[in-house]
């Protein structure tokens, strides 16, 4: 895979850079993160949760007929087996170009979000990076890169955006090497330092144009209001499903209608989001190895509320389908989800000393999964180009098998010096 | 002789309350017409935009971007389009502002590294901009309908002939409760203003340091806030500006947010 974005990065430098005029503009910055674990029984090979430090180097080449961006990660990891400590991952290398007045392109490899939610995403299943999420990396490493090509096409009607991505790529799940999982063969948390076999590295679909992923949207200014339709074709992102041949966890097939609106109102920003996953591989719900599919919905309300202080707070609602059945496939003695599931988030930010210090917590909290995940860090930017931070990602569940709850070992705090040039 | 003292102190009251009636008339107008010289200049502008955030002791922060402004009414509703440069942990991030003269302005930022445009709630006009001694209102300008306005008189401030206009807001407002600018007679462009908080205690001081003629239109090149409150100054500096240059309303959309009109935003 590296092999082929490296290629394609390569070409379309060429592309861009080959006019005469085009000139290439470089920066990045030099980070360094180090976290522990809070929680010594966590089942993972060390007590630091992370130790890295990584090079970003930004490339960027403005062309007459087309842009061309790259964003190239270089990562000395502490943690890693003496072979594997060096490490790079492109992500991002893509060319920008429009055909007409109406057509933009994007191709290569490229970060793609839309939808509504404050880390909630219900329409928006482009791969998210979760190990990166819970270990204290930046934001930006929330959103795994994929090799797609976008098009967006703009009249009078709206924005129609589509994507499309040769090959599935998954969400990056905690693996049980800096972070523990729950395991239902076991019935616990696992991680690797009980047992090498718990490397959790599900197969992802085989590459075929068959397993390609789409998504469009169809968004458009209505008044104060944005408003967008959704469509998604592909897998789900985690391995929801299992293989009842070899038990192994497999990305099932998966469907999603949705729709959204969002606008000023109330002194704030009111967002609305909904879809539908259609399971495809489970259209009945009768499929104990597939999961069932489900609707899910939220609402969520931000404001600023004192000079520098902004708060937000979101409710999702997630119903599942055919949930009789489910029911009738549970382990007694268990736990398992309700009918309908509830979260609730809450952003608060802090900007103080001229915005050069910023305190932000963030808190997932389910009333009937009885779990939540809270995440807080503190900002210091010491200059334009040195920047110190301090967080922490904090974990809580009654049961082992439930989103966050299944994470309660992992309980860890950071600290991170930036260097940007 | 008695009945020649009435008549003129008759007539003396008579001017004395139009003149009152008057300034308050005049000073509204002329108020109207420096924010207009300040604020809407042209029809459109572009500039490169070097900020300079000094604080208290003496360390500085400095901001680079392209400012894309277009008038939809002259003295109405705006459109801002800003294109960040530098610090480069924000650079290539845009932020677009619709400023409507009634209601609440609507601003949007995209954040390129993961790809997210996020309206921002907008009820704050008098937070920072970028962390600087501005104010949003301060470089978006607040509109004069909003201020109850008295012409002190005139006085020379530089060598120039300046009205000095007293403002009071007409509701409750953080950025000041009294404000005096100092408006060129010639330019009508404000060459210093005052900002009085609650207790009359002058808080920030804005100054035109550079004045220059730039295709056609006298223009405050650099400008200064003396944040007296707090201590620590900020200094902007307008670059390569250029006046009516056919901005077009789409630019304004989320579509040039995610990619940058390359025709005005280079490098």
């Amino acid at each position: 895979m590296k092999n082929i974005t490296y290629i394609l990065a390569l070409l379309v430098l060429l592309v861009v850079v080959s006019p005469t005029h085009a000139e290439l503009y470089t920066d990045g910055y030099l980070q360094g993160l180090f976290g522990g674990q809070l929680e010594s029984d966590n089942p993972t090979k060390s007590d630091q949760s992370v130790s890295e430090t990584r090079l970003q180097l930004r490339m960027e080449s403005i062309g007459d007929n087309g842009e061309f961006f790259s964003r190239v990660d270089f990562l000395y990891d502490g943690l890693a087996d003496e072979d594997n400590q060096y490490d790079w991952e492109i992500r991002e290398a893509y060319l920008k170009f429009k055909l007409g007045s109406k057509l933009d392109f994007k191709v290569g490899r490229q970060i793609l979000t839309w939808g509504t939610g404050d880390l909630i995403f219900i329409n928006d299943v482009f791969a998210k990076d979760y190990r990166s999420f819970f270990l204290g990396r930046d934001d930006q490493y929330l959103k795994a890169p994929q090799t797609a090509l976008r098009m967006e096409y703009y009249n009078s009607i709206g924005a129609f955006s589509f994507v499309f991505a040769p090959s599935f790529e998954s969400n990056r799940l905690p693996t049980g090497e800096r972070l523990s999982y729950y395991n239902p063969f076991i019935g616990s948390i696992v991680g690797t330092a009980m047992d090498e076999n718990f490397y959790f590295n599900p197969d992802e679909p085989a590459k075929t144009f068959g397993n390609s992923e789409f998504a469009a949207r169809f968004q458009k200014q209505v008044g104060m209001y944005s408003v967008a339709l959704y469509f998604y074709k592909g897998f789900y992102k985690n391995p929801l499903g299992l293989d009842a041949n070899t038990m192994m966890p497999v990305y099932p097939r998966m469907e999603l209608h949705g729709a959204s609106i969002r606008g000023a109102k109330f002194g704030g920003i009111v967002w609305l989001e909904g879809g539908y996953y259609n399971s495809k591989d489970d259209p009945d719900g009768d499929n104990p190895f597939m999961p069932n599919s489900s609707v899910s919905g939220m609402v969520g309300f931000e404001r600023q509320i004192a000079t520098g202080l902004t708060a937000n707070l979101q409710w999702q609602a997630d119903k599942m389908m055919e949930y009789d059945s489910f029911v009738a496939q549970q382990t007694p003695g268990l736990h398992y989800r309700e009918e309908v599931k509830h979260l609730i988030t809450s952003r608060v930010t802090k900007m103080m000393v001229d915005e050069t210090v910023m305190v932000s917590g963030f808190v997932f909290y389910s009333p009937d999964e009885e779990d939540l995940y809270f995440r807080f860090s503190t900002t210091y930017n010491y200059s334009d180009e040195i920047r110190l931070t301090v967080g922490a990602n904090v974990f809580d569940g009654n049961y082992a098998n439930t989103e966050f709850g299944q994470f309660s070992l992992n309980d860890n705090i950071y600290t991170k010096m930036t260097y940007n040039f | 002789m008695k009945q020649t003292m009435k008549t003129v102190l008759a007539l003396l009251l008579i001017l004395g309350i139009s003149s009152g009636y008057a300034s308050a008339q005049d000073a509204n107008e002329l108020m109207k017409k420096s924010h207009l010289a300040y604020f809407y200049a042209g029809d459109d502008g572009v500039s490169d935009v070097t900020m300079t955030i000094v604080s208290k002791k003496g360390k500085e922060r400095v901001r680079e971007f392209i400012m894309i402004r277009l008038d939809n009414e002259e003295g109405g509703d705006q459109k801002y389009y800003t294109y960040f440069k530098k610090p480069s942990d924000v650079s290539r991030v845009t932020f677009m502002v619709h400023k409507t003269s009634v209601g609440n302005d609507q601003r949007w930022i995209y954040v390129p590294s993961i790809d997210l445009i996020k309206p921002i709630s907008a009820d704050d006009k008098n937070s920072s901009f970028v962390g600087s001694d501005f104010s949003y209102e301060d470089v978006s300008g607040r509109h004069w309908t909003e201020d109850n306005h008295t012409l002190k008189g005139e006085e020379t401030l530089d060598g120039k002939t300046v009205y000095v206009i007293e403002s009071i807001p007409k509701e409750k407002y953080k950025g000041f409760s009294r404000k005096v600018s100092y408006i060129d007679k010639e330019s009508m462009l404000p060459l210093k203003e005052e900002y009085y908080n609650k207790k009359d205690k002058l808080v920030k001081e804005f100054v035109a340091v550079k004045i220059e003629v730039v295709d056609g239109i006298t223009t405050i090149t650099t400008r200064r806030m003396n944040n007296i409150k707090k201590g620590g100054h900020t200094i902007v500096d307008f670059n390569k500006i250029s006046y009516n240059v056919g901005v077009k309303d789409e630019i304004f959309t989320e579509r040039y947010l995610k990619n940058p009109p390359r025709k005005y935003i280079k490098k």
